[in-house]
This record gives C-alpha cells, sequence and structure tokens, in this order.
C-alpha cells in the first residue's frame, strides 16, 4: 500500500497534547511507585542504621530475592495474559523435592546442569497441564490453578514425602556455595554473592526479550487486552495459554532447585503458601491486575521492594511482625494511586 | 492488476445461512464481489448485515453455504485464514486492543496474517513502526513515534475510529469491509475517509461499506446492496437508486401493518417530566413529557445519544444537568436504586449482561426488585409468597416454561425478555424504560411483548419504549422522538406516519 495523501492534512488529537499530569506519568511508567518507595525505605533505613549501606546488604538482598524473582517474572507475564496463577509454588514444591530426593537416591553424583534442566522440564509439563485446563475448561485461571495446586501439593505430600532432609546430592551443594563475588566485611564478616544470582539476571533478560522482542510476547499482552478481540484478530489463544503456563512452570522448576541448593535444605513444607507475596510484588510493580499491562522492570522492582522491607527492618530494631503491616500499607497505597491512573 | 483473469470476482457469497436460536438471520444469500469496486450495504438493524460481515470475515461459520476467494473454496473461514486471504475488517465495535500502543494495533495484525499466524519468532520493530506509518499518513494521523506509542487507550473515540481504519489498510488487503466507520467522525475526517476510499479503488482494493447515513454512501458512489429479512432484495449502481426509493427497498412494501396501538387511548396528567437534561457530551438539552398511559418512543442512529439517555433515566449512568420530575416532584436519579425506589422500571438493551441472572431460576429472577418486601417477619425471603408472585407472573406475561426453578438461560431470548419486564411489574411502576425490549426476538414473542406493553399502558404506566426498530416505534407508540448527535431533533405523532417517511427523518436529521 503506497499511497499518501499529500492532501489530507493531520487530523487533530488535541487529547494527547496535553502536558501529562502525574496520573498520566504513572499510567505510562508504573515503575516509578515501586523505584519511589524503595529509594524512600532506603534512606529511612539508612538514616536510623549507617551499617546498611554496604555491598553485604545487596548480596544479602539479592541472595534472598532469587527465588521469589524467579516466581515473580512468571506472574507477571500470567498476569499480562489476563490471568492468574496460584500454582506455581506448588509446582517449584513438587518438582524440587521430588527431584532432589530422587537424585539423592539413584544418583547422588548427577551434574548439577542436568538437574536444573529436569527440574525445567518438569515445571514446564505441570505448567503445560494448566495450560491446557484453563484453555480447554474455558475456565477461570484463579479457579483452574487452585484445582492444580492442592493437587499438585497433595501428590507431594501423599506420594513423594512429608520429611525434610538436609543432605542434597552433592553438585547442588556446591552450587550453593560458589561465589560470584566476596569479600570481607569490616566486622570481619564474609559477604558472599551467590552464583545463583545469574539465573535472576537470565530469567529477567530472556522473560524481557520474550515479552517484547517476540510475536509471542505481543500475543500475550493481546490476549490481556481483550481475549474475544485477540482471537478475532487472529491469535491462537491455544499457543499463548499454552506458553503462558509452561513459561510460569519452568520458571517455577528451576526456582524451587535454586531454592534447594541455596538453602541446603529440601522441604516439601517450603514455598506453597508464598504466592500471595509474589503477586503483591508483581502488582506493586504496576501489572494490573485485570491483565495486559506490566513490565519485567516494575516487577524486579516490586520484588526488591518486598524483599527490602522483609529483610532489613531488623535493622533498624522493627519488630519482624511488621514486615507484613508495611508490604500491606504499601500495597493499599498502590492500589489506591494505579486506581487512580485510570481516571483523569 | 496482472491477473490473468480480471473478469473472475474476487470474493463470492453463495447460498449462505445462518441461523440462531429463534432467529434465522441469513436465508440464502448469494453475492459476488468485483474487483477495485466499492460496494455498499444497506438493510435496517437484524436485516443480517453484521452476521453476513461475520461470516466473511471469519469471525463465525455459515450453517450453509460457502464462499469463494479468487477461485477457492471454502465451507468456512478461520479469522486468520480470512486475513490471510487479504479480507480486513473495520469493526463496528473498531476491535482495538486499549492496552496497546497505535503502532502495534495498526501493524501487527498483518504481521500475524503475513506469518500464518506464528508466535514463536521475532519482529522487526523498524519495519512495524514504517508500515503503521505509511497506513496512519493514508489515514490523515500523525505518524511520529511519539504519536505511534501512544497506548489506545489514551485516546479519543474518533482518533481510534481512524486507527481502526489503518490497521485495515496497513497490509496488501484485497478486501475491506467497514462496519459503520463514520459514527464518531467530523465531517473533515469523513471527507478524508472517502479519498482513502477513492485511492483503495483505484489501486484494485475491494471495498464494503456498511453506512446508515446515505448522503455518504451517494458521495462515495459504487455499488448498492440492500439485505431485508436476511436476504438481498437489490444489487446495482447506488447512482441508479433514490433515497426514497433506497428507503422503500430496506423496509419493504409492508402490508399495513396492524397498528397495536388502536385508538386514541385515554392519556392522563404527566407522570415524567424532563427538563433540559444532560450527561456530558453524550447528550444534551433533552426536555420530554410523559403522561400516565402514553407510549413515547425514542430513536435515533447508535451514535445519537438515545442509549445513554436511556440510562440516565434509569438511574445507571446519571445526568449530569437538568431535571427530573415524577407526579410534579423533583427527584434524583443517581442510582439504579433511586430509579426502583420511584418505581421507574428498566429494561436494558443488553438482557444477557445488564439485566438477567441467566443461571438464576425464573422465579429468583422475577422477586430479585421487590425481595425487600417479600420478607416475613422474621426477616426472611418468604418463600411462598415469592413463588405466587412469580408463578402469577410466567402465567400473566404467558412465559413458556413447564418450572419457574429452571434457569433463565434455559428460556428463549422472548421469553427472557418477559421475564425482564415481568420483574419490574412486580414492583407496580408509574414509569417503564423499554429499551429495545425485541433485539434478537423472534416475531411470535415480539407480538405477545408488544400487546403486554399495550396492557401496561392501559393500566395507566407510562412507557418509554427506545428502540431503533422503526416498524416497532411506529405500531406500538403515541409520539416518537428523534434524537441526533445528542440532541431531540424531532417530534413525530406515530398514527398515519409511514416508515418510509420516519425513516428518511431519521437519515436526514442525522446527517
Amino acid at each position: 500500500m503506497n499511497q499518501t495523501m499529500s492532501s489530507t492534512d493531520t487530523v487533530d488529537v488535541a487529547a494527547r497534547r496535553r502536558p501529562p499530569d502525574w496520573r498520566a506519568k504513572l499510567a505510562r511508567r508504573p515503575e516509578w511507585l515501586p523505584g519511589g518507595l524503595i529509594v524512600l525505605s532506603c534512606i529511612v533505613v539508612a538514616t536510623l542504621n549507617p551499617r546498611f549501606l554496604q555491598w553485604a546488604t545487596l548480596f544479602d538482598l539479592l541472595h534472598s530475592a532469587t527465588t521469589t524473582s524467579l516466581f515473580a517474572l512468571g506472574t507477571l507475564v500470567v498476569l499480562a495474559s489476563g490471568g492468574i496463577d496460584v500454582s506455581f509454588t506448588a509446582i517449584g514444591a513438587l518438582t524440587m523435592y521430588s527431584i532432589t530426593k530422587a537424585v539423592f537416591a539413584w544418583w547422588p553424583d548427577a551434574p548439577f546442569w542436568l538437574i536444573l534442566v529436569v527440574g525445567a522440564v518438569g515445571g514446564v509439563v505441570l505448567g503445560l497441564i494448566n495450560g491446557l485446563l484453563v484453555h480447554r475448561l474455558k475456565a477461570p485461571s484463579l479457579i483452574v490453578t487452585i484445582g492444580t495446586q492442592y493437587l499438585y501439593r497433595g501428590l507431594l505430600l501423599t506420594f513423594v514425602g512429608t520429611t525434610f532432609f538436609m543432605n542434597i546430592p552433592h553438585s547442588m551443594d556446591r552450587f550453593g556455595r560458589i561465589p560470584l563475588l566476596a569479600y570481607r566485611t569490616v566486622d570481619g564478616l564474609d559477604a558472599v554473592l551467590p552464583v545463583s544470582v545469574l539465573a535472576l539476571v537470565a530469567a529477567a533478560v530472556l522473560t524481557w526479550w520474550l515479552l517484547n522482542r517476540t510475536m509471542m510476547g505481543r500475543a500475550v499482552y493481546a490476549m490481556g487486552g481483550s481475549l474475544p478481540i485477540a482471537e478475532r484478530l487472529g491469535y491462537n489463544l491455544r499457543a499463548v495459554h499454552l506458553f503462558v503456563f509452561g513459561y510460569t512452570g519452568l520458571l517455577a522448576g528451576v526456582a524451587g532447585i535454586l531454592h534447594v541448593s541455596n538453602n541446603r535444605l529440601a522441604n516439601p513444607f517450603d514455598l506453597v503458601g508464598s504466592e500471595l507475596d509474589v503477586i503483591a510484588a508483581v502488582i506493586l510493580g504496576g501489572a494490573r491486575i485485570t491483565g495486559g499491562s506490566g513490565t519485567v522492570l516494575g516487577t524486579l522492582l516490586g520484588v526488591a521492594l518486598v524483599t527490602l522491607v522483609d529483610n532489613t527492618l531488623i535493622l533498624v530494631g522493627v519488630p519482624s511482625t511488621w514486615q507484613k503491616v508495611i508490604v500491606g500499607a504499601f500495597i493499599l497505597v498502590a492500589g489506591v494511586l494505579f486506581a487512580l491512573r485510570r481516571r483523569g | 492488476m496482472n491477473d490473468a483473469n480480471v473478469s473472475e470476482p474476487l470474493l463470492q457469497v453463495i447460498g449462505v445461512h445462518k441461523r440462531f436460536t429463534g432467529v434465522h438471520a441469513l436465508r440464502g444469500v448469494t453475492l459476488a464481489f468485483a474487483r477495485g469496486e466499492i460496494y455498499h450495504l444497506l438493510g435496517e438493524n437484524g436485516c443480517g448485515k453484521s452476521t453476513l460481515i461475520k461470516i466473511i470475515s471469519g469471525a463465525q461459520p455459515p450453517d450453509e453455504g460457502e464462499l469463494v476467494i479468487e477461485g477457492k473454496r471454502h465451507a468456512r473461514l478461520t479469522p486468520l485464514e480470512s486475513l490471510a486471504a487479504g479480507i480486513e475488517t473495520v469493526y463496528q465495535d473498531l476491535s482495538l486492543l486499549p492496552n496497546m500502543s497505535v503502532a502495534e494495533n495498526v501493524g501487527l495484525t498483518s504481521e500475524l496474517a503475513e506469518h500464518g499466524g506464528r508466535l514463536a519468532r521475532t519482529f522487526d520493530r523498524r519495519a512495524l513502526a514504517r508500515t503503521a506509518a505509511r497506513a496512519l499518513e493514508a489515514v490523515g494521523l500523525p505518524s511520529d513515534a511519539e504519536f505511534q506509542s501512544t497506548l489506545v487507550e489514551a485516546l479519543p473515540l474518533a482518533t481510534r475510529q481512524l486507527v481502526a481504519i489503518a490497521r485495515a489498510i496497513a497490509s496488501e488487503a484485497k478486501f475491506v469491509i467497514m462496519d459503520e466507520p463514520t459514527t464518531s467522525l467530523t465531517q473533515k475526517e469523513v471527507a478524508n475517509l472517502i479519498a482513502v476510499l477513492t485511492t483503495l479503488r483505484a489501486q484494485g482494493v475491494t471495498v464494503l461499506f456498511v453506512s446508515h447515513k446515505l448522503d455518504e454512501c451517494y458521495a462515495i458512489g459504487g455499488e448498492v446492496i440492500v439485505l431485508r429479512d436476511g436476504q438481498k432484495v437489490a444489487q446495482g449502481p447506488i447512482a441508479d437508486y433514490t433515497k426514497a426509493q433506497l428507503s422503500e427497498l430496506m423496509t419493504g412494501r409492508q402490508l399495513a401493518q396492524a397498528r397495536y396501538r388502536t385508538q386514541a387511548q385515554s392519556v392522563g396528567e404527566a407522570v415524567l417530566e424532563v427538563r433540559g437534561l444532560g450527561r456530558g457530551r453524550q447528550f444534551r438539552d433533552v426536555s420530554f413529557v410523559l403522561r400516565r398511559g402514553e407510549i413515547l418512543g425514542i430513536t435515533g442512529l447508535l451514535d445519537s445519544g438515545r442509549n445513554e439517555l436511556a440510562r440516565a433515566l434509569a438511574g445507571v449512568a446519571p445526568a449530569d444537568a437538568g431535571t427530573i420530575a415524577l407526579d410534579g416532584a423533583q427527584i434524583a436519579l443517581a442510582t439504579p436504586a433511586d430509579a426502583k425506589r420511584h418505581r421507574i422500571g428498566y429494561v436494558p438493551e443488553d438482557r444477557l449482561s445488564e439485566g438477567l441472572f441467566l443461571d438464576k431460576s425464573i422465579r429468583d429472577n422475577v422477586v430479585t426488585a421487590m425481595i425487600s418486601s417479600l420478607r416475613d417477619r422474621f426477616g426472611q425471603l418468604d418463600r411462598k409468597r415469592a413463588r405466587a408472585l412469580a408463578q402469577q407472573t410466567v402465567n400473566d406475561l404467558q412465559i413458556a416454561t413447564p418450572d419457574i426453578d429452571k434457569p433463565v438461560q434455559s428460556l428463549s431470548g422472548g421469553n427472557q425478555q418477559r421475564v425482564l419486564i415481568g420483574r419490574w411489574l412486580a414492583i407496580d411502576p408509574h414509569v417503564l424504560i423499554l429499551h429495545g425490549p425485541t433485539v434478537g426476538v423472534d416475531v411470535g414473542s415480539k407480538d405477545i411483548i408488544y400487546r403486554i406493553m399495550q396492557g401496561l399502558s392501559e393500566r395507566g404506566i407510562g412507557i418509554v419504549l427506545i428502540s431503533d426498530d422503526l416498524p416497532e416505534l411506529l405500531q406500538n407508540c403515541d409520539r416518537i422522538l428523534m434524537m441526533s448527535k445528542g440532541r431531540v431533533t424531532g417530534e413525530h405523532r406515530a398514527e398515519g406516519l409511514t416508515e418510509a417517511a420516519l425513516y428518511r427523518a431519521l437519515l436526514s436529521e442525522a446527517a
């Protein structure tokens, strides 16, 4: 199509030429909210306790944020597609515990990369079951994944085991100890940045690339914008559903394995129960619960904010029970501001 | 055009039938579309236009018949096959993705169709921006990066309409369907669109243009196709027909339909007085008086504000200017509960999403509006009375069901509509606002609904009937108000008025 119409004047689109107010800014870049709250929290904590400002704090935060970040990136993809997944923690728990147990029993010397791949594949399979059910049953994904969360967790506790063990396979244990960076703090403690942080970086880059540079990523947002319209425009919704839940499963499987090697402990009662914390972090990062929006940067900032609150209150002498209160307040603030951004 | 057989039609629709529950929407439609021609698809609401478009664009399969695209037969199309065959549609609802950018809305669909819907691939963002820029310029929109990255939800409606048109011409389309693309455009934008259509035609693209605005159709020129009751009744160059001929073809030479409103019924004192009512830019300065036992029709095209007025009178989307008085006393209608308290009943246009609890029983649906008056002395629902009331309503309104405990969704459209009307009868209304009460309802049910309506007016209830079904208005109303662009533009006495005359008035006032 090559027509150019020199005679046509440009249509007046006055509405968009207005200087954007804070609502419009927040709507375009919701990352400002968690970003601002992080800076605020850091200033408060650093003023009360200057020891906060050292590399070791950052290392700690990254260490504890790894598993949550992987879960959160998967949740971001599901939320962007207009769905919700609450089964990813159960997927993580099932894969981590059964694989760790199996490897320890039958092949204690298995290389770590292989364990990781098996974890990823296991996660994908469980995720695809979610995707297939959501697509086939045309049922709300919340209901489907509540069902599979119980199912996966029930299978784990009934058939695999209920006792935790600290004798994890050698390669997993070793991986958890490999430092990416390490130094001795002024207090004479060893500050270590574990190599598993690389998984966080890799997952963030991969998720960003998938969402922003592939047609599948665009299809995820299209479906999140409006499922019937996306269908009418020719998007293959089955493929999108399978991708979304399969990818979340993949990240959950990997997160489960990393969780074991970071904590040197395989506990079947771990992970499940933290879904809401993860979803809260993603919402704080600006993803709408109704779908069609959300960014990787926002999600990472949301996780960082929640992790920061969780880990630093102790530094300023606030009882850890206050964590929930503060995170809850942040979520309410975010909810109100994000609701206001739509009006104008 | 380098095809050997230029004379072969681009697209043929052969013997297509489509039935929905209770409605035979298309009855054996056969059409042929040549290359590089503009076709105007005309017909009243409910004549099958939308269904035909959906079948060509692959949104719905035909029950019988086939489509032939460039000699290739298809028993049905998927949306992707239709797009891949070069068929692009500008839907009435625009079908834009609000959460995505202008560039993505314009460019991604053709990108998707060109690669057979494959999602496992990257896309060239620069090529996307170039495609989008070309298409945006063609419809007269800005094509700079800032506009391209604007989210569609931030755009005003007229701009969205142009974005939807840009999407349709972004790819190498051979056949572009435009379903009422000009409803929210200004005259300048319409002129611009007509220039786009002319260019498209010169490039060998076929355009199927659906519009109620006959003046626009004449300005564009080309062939006209008239549908009535799911059948083609005329086809030929539009210049060969006068406006009067076209409106007669669309409405049909109906055998003088009996008016349900027989003699000049006794109409009492004013019950509802509306003065200078307005809401934002949707409608303004609307004033009228409704008398006891009167049936007042309100009509207008889709963008006339009639739907918004109906919702304001029901307190669903309240007015922000003017006054409403009931029996001489001013009332505020800020919520549906206010309307109910003042005994104003509202039967919404979209009964499925706005009116009925589909999976609940007929009984529950009938008693829901008066549930508070059915409390027994312990504050519990008095089931016996609820049952009796529901059963009486079912009998009164001749709702065809063996059992009032069946879910409402088991009923046909006409019966569902009667349940909705019955719900408001239970509160003994002073005023009833019926919004498109017979949309998607079969002929037999229409008849019963009209009789019910007349019966209610005889009981002294004032009825506001908002509808775009012209025969319905003529058969049932005392007076008909015409709306256009948010204002009341005329008032007609229904008795003695012909449908063709009313239709001409509708079109001329909308222009």
